[in-house]
């Protein structure tokens, strides 16, 4: 391999976030590394051929929070990505009746209005209010944390314009930010809506990626991380990946490519070498050794500080709060090839709707008993999911005729009440399928082959710690100047030269690529 | 109507411990105050919670007694045995040991760190709330002076407090300790007077809130007597079994509503909950702000009462949630709108009967009181619980309704959009379970604004 | 899915020859009947002129706190207005600044009929706590037809045995058209004589078919929105989301009006008890407004000699155009026209605009851009007082 000994950065991890660290650090004239230890890139971001001619976007599934800037920094369209709008939502109720949510405003106003005239006027004042917050949060999803422990005049300058800022927002605004960042969704939803299933579909959206119910404390934020797509002029940004999110991930190792980056896949990286306090190379499993100025890890903060390197090289207090950093996966994924689409009782037929999404969130009580479930270690019975068709935005993703289906379910706890094994994997998806049943008879069996994936599975497969799909959960006291650690929010580690870069940093979460980016930003900055 | 003059300068609507201590502070400003009370007969209940040096020594309380017992918690253990966790630290780490080690070598530590949490939480609870909004130098000087004190602290200090928080209590002490029962006496601190079980984030706020004014290594509140010395306190007009309103015009109080009656005054002050005072003015306030009281979040779920055992308990305090679990649990029921199968219940031994607190009850029936009973194991008959009334802090304390979102965002400083009208109760900063703190506040803000 | 149709739509739609519809209020309604306008805006000033204005919000309040609840809401004095009476007002937040503008019709004691161009229903319930009043939105079962022109008053006369010509300006009565009750309200959009007729949408197309056939002698013409544009510049009448923003929907403190911005100080009865945005609007009366809606009419010479420049008789605009347009003075903005067009009436190329302070002032020269042959230019004009058509026939 003509490939030099020496590089200027070593990315451990082609997720998305590492390949975009890659892709900007590369396109900054470095001599970059990614070393992925699959057979592919794009980590959990990434899409397979389960069954022949059915594709499957293995764990994520759909895209609306990549940043705007990363897609014109890196050219991504040049090297294949499109992004297809994700038109609607519906929502079976048990009584046979739904609730969408269409494209169009004067459609969605009708239909809310069907289910309460108040509602339907408020949606639009919420829909308001929560531009705004996404509006008022994404500065902040744009910056590198300031520490508030130091006493660096920088960081505190850097906290008076955060505090400037927001008191810019005006009270009324400053206000619903601090509901925002502590209520629970549903407690937040309370304050506007009265349409239960409208309230139960909106807050399902607060615990996607949490060990968290509707009514928890905490999880209107995340309802706030899910709206951030809207923004940037692209409204409705809630999308597919035209040949799944494994193409954003392709896409983005082909511009880091583009700009000379190297790409080594089933690189699997032992250990990061370290010597006196400094991180100079990786060994790798087949203990081939690699040296760079600096080795960037794009896995999520245990591994990346209680696997690569060693606790004697980390201070004792770090050690323990990255010990103490929660990722308690709580969502599986079941994906299906079908022979045929099911068609819903409430909305009967084949139609636009099957180009859009099914949530199965009937009512608060249901998501909230779903997590009652999962609170004492077991798989909802009847679990929240979200489902969509992806070969009906994509038909290349099944053979002409058929379909895959892809269905998001919470909650299926990481540390289940005596494990997962084989048997209680087909059990959770039996209930996946059962549940969808309820509300599509005959779905059954237009089902050709089943694939179920438990945060067991996810673990296994990408590495994710407990198969938590934002490298650690998004709860208020992970966020901003406290992910992962306190004082090493700055994509910086105790050990000299090297950098974290995955979505257990700040802002984290979502295929958003941020992480990726500011820590690409902060090493270039280091003068590396 | 006929408009009664009221010859003082200010009403004070409610004789609890916060309506009185506003009360005396207007009177000792040189205000003629009257205080009216709904209840007809004083509440000899002693008062939870810590009453701030600063009220003792500026009213000149003599006789103030603020007790705590030792042990001040007690759990039972399976085998007949119990956990009795003391004042002394020391002594409650060897009492521990014999559930865990790991647990008994934490303890020190833990005590310490959230003292020092706790001390953070006195220091802005004996002054109004920050005013996050302002652009006056004079608070901003006040708001950096409070976050240098916390810096002071040192630098785990701060980690301590931005981390914990947010955090659930579970989460908290699921990363300090093992022990089921240890977690359980503490958690239940977290999830007191709130809907929401120990997994829900801001009940490590909840719990730290009832730390405050207590000792290291004790984690729950004192007792006083602060509410009987008030009344005995000569100083201003109390009169028991009038329930008076707010009286305003055009956004301006004019004085209070009792029975027919109108008392004019140019001063009203109410340590009513937020919504029972503005009930009546809504028709003068803006629409958002009446949506905001509406929205304050009080949902009570505590049921106090008392028991009267035959024999004097063996025990000073007792608590029955042998485990975070079991409080989860207890609050499933409660997210329903049930009362918990299994409530959590903590009895206090006082003067030979026992005061009760039963967490999570959505009414109080026959079948709650036999519930009690057997845990605490006594006869039916000798367990009297009250009918649940309105929210005891007149507002749970939620993350979202604490410092300057108490009682609603924008109107944290005892002032309220009608003019001459100010709160002064637990509906207010610091909230409950403080006794006197917004009382004092609330009147240190008038006299500044009325002078 | 497709669009709401109004009560008339059967009617409607077999009149349209270019298939020009546009969405109001998640309605679909006619934007010209004929392949041009032009017809239907004369029919508005020289016969009669049939609009369907079902698509408008309809609220009905009542109860012993009705007139209160308005009065809490709106600017004007409800409590005073008699019944059979019709206001026109804004309604503004607790800043002062405008939510929205539509009519109150007194239909009995304790009992109002409020359109709006904006669902209000969640501010009028916010604002109704507390008070004994019923408030219920009639959108869907109230159809509404404007009949507007010098031979409104004859043709509807025809239609009904009640006399209208007691019937004053904003005011109404019940009706009977061909056995159907009614409510007539001397009401409209255009600044002519007109009336607005609210009916029960069951019996939507027997009253359509009554007017037509007794309106055809009078040429009653069925006209769609961008005729009645015209003619509602002409008349200096605000639209709500063109010439204004509702407080409700601005992005930012700049783009909301207080009602003494958008010339409707009128409407403003400071006298009254507390009403939302009381205060503000008080101190701004006080302090006087920050800027003035006004009329602008563009210098014709002007206007001809920057296309003769370029080799070009003046080019003007066939439809009412809605957008921001910079206005000058001295070479420095002083503000912005929302709505402008030809008017064939006057013969005058007219805007409405906002203008900073003293701008405002009729007869102030100012200029307005205008884009001759893709280049920017500026073109002189005059501030003019609204309305800039105003016949006797209105009122008389």
């Amino acid at each position: 391999m003509a490939s030099p000994r020496t590089y200027d950065a070593i990315i451990i991890g082609g997720g998305h976030n590492g390949l975009v660290t890659a892709a900007y650090l590369a396109r900054a004239g470095k001599k970059v590394v990614v070393l992925e230890k699959r057979p592919r890139v794009g980590g959990a971001a990434v899409t397979e051929e389960v069954f022949p001619g059915f594709k499957f976007t293995m764990f994520s599934y759909v895209v609306s929070l990549l940043r705007p800037e990363i897609i014109r920094d890196l050219d991504l369209p040049r090297h294949g990505l499109h992004v297809l709008p994700l038109e609607s939502t519906v929502t079976p109720m048990e009584n046979g009746d739904y609730l969408a949510a269409w494209g169009d405003h004067d459609e969605t106003r009708r239909e809310l209005y069907r289910h309460s005239p108040r509602d339907a006027e408020a949606y639009d004042e919420y829909g308001r209010l929560m531009h705004f917050m996404a509006q008022a949060v994404k500065p902040i999803l744009a910056m590198v944390p300031p520490d508030p422990t130091s006493f660096d005049p920088r960081d505190l300058f850097a906290l008076l314009r955060l505090g400037k800022h927001f008191r810019g927002l005006g009270a009324e605004r400053l206000h619903a930010l601090f509901k925002l960042m502590t209520m629970s969704s549903a407690d937040f939803l309370d304050e506007w809506f009265e349409t239960d299933v409208l309230k139960a579909t909106k807050s399902a959206s607060g615990i996607i990626g949490t060990f968290l119910g509707p009514r928890s404390p905490g999880t209107a934020y995340v309802l706030l991380h899910h709206y951030m797509g809207e923004l940037d002029g692209v409204f409705r940004a809630w999308g597919f990946a035209k040949g799944g999110t494994g193409a954003v991930s392709e896409s983005i190792a082909s511009a880091a490519r583009g700009f000379g980056a190297e790409i080594r896949c089933d690189a699997p990286v032992a250990r990061v070498l370290v010597k006196g306090g400094r991180a100079t190379g990786v060994a790798l499993e087949n203990g081939d050794e690699i040296s760079a100025k600096v080795v960037v890890s794009g896995l999520d903060p245990r591994r990346t500080f209680l696997g690569l390197v060693e606790e004697k090289d980390l201070p004792g207090e770090f050690v323990a709060d990255i010990k103490r950093f929660k990722f308690r996966g709580s969502s599986g994924k079941v994906n299906l090839a079908l022979d045929a689409l099911p068609s819903f009782t409430c909305m009967p037929g084949i139609g636009r709707q099957h180009r859009g999404a099914f949530s199965i969130s009937p009512s608060l009580e249901y998501v909230e008993r779903a997590y009652d479930d999962a609170k004492y270690g077991e798989f909802s019975r009847r679990p929240y999911m979200d489902i969509v068709f992806p070969s009906m935005i994509d038909p290349g993703m099944a053979p002409p005729g058929k379909h895959v289906m892809s269905i998001f379910v919470q909650y299926a706890p990481y540390n289940l009440n005596g494990g997962w094994t084989d048997a209680k994997r087909e059990a959770f998806g039996d209930a996946v399928v059962n549940t969808v049943e309820g509300f599509a008879p005959g779905f059954k069996s237009h089902i050709l082959h089943r694939q179920v994936i438990t945060p067991l599975d996810i673990e296994r497969i990408t590495g994710l710690s407990e198969g938590n799909i934002f490298q650690g959960e998004l709860a208020l006291h992970q966020l901003f100047f406290m992910r992962p650690a306190a004082g090493w929010a700055k994509f910086r580690t105790p050990v000299r030269a090297y950098y974290q870069c995955g979505a257990g940093t700040h802002p984290g979460g979502g295929i958003m690529g941020a992480s990726g980016r500011l820590a690409a930003l902060a090493i270039l900055g280091d003068g590396a | 109507m006929s408009a009664a003059r009221w010859g003082g300068d200010a009403i004070v609507i409610g004789a609890d411990v916060n309506g009185l201590v506003a009360a005396h502070y207007l009177a000792r400003a040189g205000r003629r105050v009257l205080v009216l009370e709904a209840g007809q007969k004083a509440d000899t209940r002693p008062d939870s919670g810590w009453v701030p040096p600063q009220l003792v020594r500026e009213l000149g309380l003599t006789g103030v007694r603020i007790e705590q017992p030792d042990p001040w918690i007690s759990a039972p253990l399976d085998g007949g045995e119990r956990l009795d966790l003391s004042r002394d630290v020391a002594k409650s780490a060897l009492a521990i040991r014999r559930l865990s080690n790991a647990d008994a070598a934490k303890w020190p530590e833990f005590c310490t760190r959230m003292r020092r949490l706790a001390s953070v939480l006195e220091a802005l609870y004996v002054q109004p709330a920050p005013d996050v909004e302002t652009r006056e130098i004079g608070e901003l000087l006040r708001m950096a002076s409070l976050g240098l004190r916390v810096r002071r602290l040192g630098k785990q200090t701060v980690i301590d407090l931005l981390r914990i928080l947010p955090m659930s209590i579970a989460e908290l002490l699921d990363d300090w300790f093992e022990n089921d029962t240890l977690k359980g006496i503490l958690g239940a601190a977290g999830v007191w007077h709130l809907r929401q079980g120990p997994r829900a984030g801001g009940t490590a706020f909840n719990f730290l809130h009832h730390h405050v004014g207590s000792a290291a290594g004790v984690f729950r509140p004192p007792r006083s007597n602060i509410s009987q010395i008030l009344t005995a306190l000569p100083g201003v007009e109390l009169r028991r079994g009038v329930t008076a309103t707010v009286a305003a015009t055009s956004g301006r109080a004019t004085g209070v509503r009792v029975g027919g009656e109108e008392l004019s005054t140019p001063l009203v002050v109410s340590s009513l909950d937020p919504w029972t005072t503005f009930e009546p003015l809504q028709a003068q306030l803006d629409a958002e702000f009446v949506r905001a009281v509406r929205n304050i979040k009080s949902r009570s779920i505590v049921v106090r009462g008392t028991a009267t055992p035959a024999r004097p308990a063996d025990y000073t305090a007792l608590c029955v949630a042998p485990s975070l679990d079991h409080l989860e649990r207890a609050h499933d029921d409660a997210k329903y709108g049930r009362t918990s199968a299994r409530p959590y219940v903590e009895a206090v031994a006082a003067d030979g009967r026992l005061d009760l607190h039963v967490q999570y009850a959505a009414a109080t029936d026959a079948n709650l009181v036999e519930k009690v009973a057997a845990v605490l194991g006594l006869p039916a008959g000798q367990v009297r619980l009250e009918a649940p009334g309105g929210h005891l802090y007149h507002g749970e304390l939620t993350l979202d309704q604490i410092l300057f979102m108490r009682p609603v965002p924008g109107w944290s400083r005892y002032r309220t959009p009608i003019a001459g009208l100010y709160l002064c109760g637990p509906g207010t900063h610091p909230g409950g379970g403080i006794a006197g703190a917004a009382g004092r506040n609330a009147a240190r803000v008038i006299l500044k604004e009325t002078s | 899915m497709t669009l709401r149709q109004t009560p008339f739509h059967q009617r409607t739609a077999a009149l349209s020859e270019g298939h020009a519809w546009r969405r109001w209020a998640g309605y679909v309604v006619a934007s010209a009947y004929e392949l041009s306008h032009d017809r239907e805006y004369h029919a508005i000033r020289s016969s009669a002129a049939l609009f369907d204005v079902s698509p408008l919000y309809k609220y009905m309040i009542t109860g012993r706190d009705a007139a209160r609840l308005l009065d809490r809401i709106v600017t004007r004095d409800v409590g005073k207005a008699k019944v059979g009476q019709v206001l026109y007002t804004p309604w503004c937040d607790p800043e002062g600044k405008v939510i929205d503008d539509g009519t109150i019709s007194v239909l009995a004691d304790g009992r109002y009929r409020m359109t709006a161009a904006d669902p209000n229903l969640r501010w009028l319930h916010l604002n109704a706590a507390g008070l004994d009043v019923k408030v219920e939105e009639v959108s869907e079962q109230t159809a509404a037809l404007s009949l507007q022109g010098p031979n409104a008053r004859a043709i509807l006369q025809n239609a009904t045995q009640q006399d209208l010509a007691s019937l004053k300006y904003f005011h109404l009565t019940d009706a009977k058209i061909r056995g159907t009750p009614v409510t007539i309200s001397r009401t409209g959009y255009t600044g002519d004589l007109g009336y607005e007729i609210w009916l029960d949408a069951a019996q939507a197309l027997p009253v359509w078919d009554a007017l037509i056939e007794t309106g055809t002698p009078h040429g009653i013409t069925p006209a769609g929105m961008l005729a009645l544009d015209v003619a509602r510049i002409e008349a200096g009448l605000l639209l709500i989301e063109v010439d204004y923003f509702s407080s409700k929907h601005a992005l930012i403190e700049a783009q909301k009006s207080s009602p003494f911005e958008l010339g409707l100080g009128w409407t403003v009865a400071l006298g009254k008890d507390a009403f939302n945005g009381k205060p503000a609007l008080v101190e701004e009366k006080a302090r006087g407004p920050a800027w003035q809606f006004t009329g602008i009419a563009v210098d014709w010479d002007s206007l001809e000699r920057l296309y003769a420049a370029v080799g070009l008789p003046p080019r003007l605009p066939t439809q009412a155009w809605r957008t921001s347009v910079p206005i000058s003075s001295g070479g420095r903005q002083v503000g912005y026209a929302t709505s402008g067009g030809w008017s064939p009436l006057l013969k005058q190329y007219i805007a409405l605009a906002h203008l900073e302070g003293t701008f405002g002032t009729p007869g102030t020269a100012v200029e307005m851009e205008i884009t001759v042959e893709h280049h920017r230019k500026r073109a002189a004009a005059r501030v003019t007082k609204l309305p800039f058509f105003n016949p006797d026939r209105k009122r008389a």
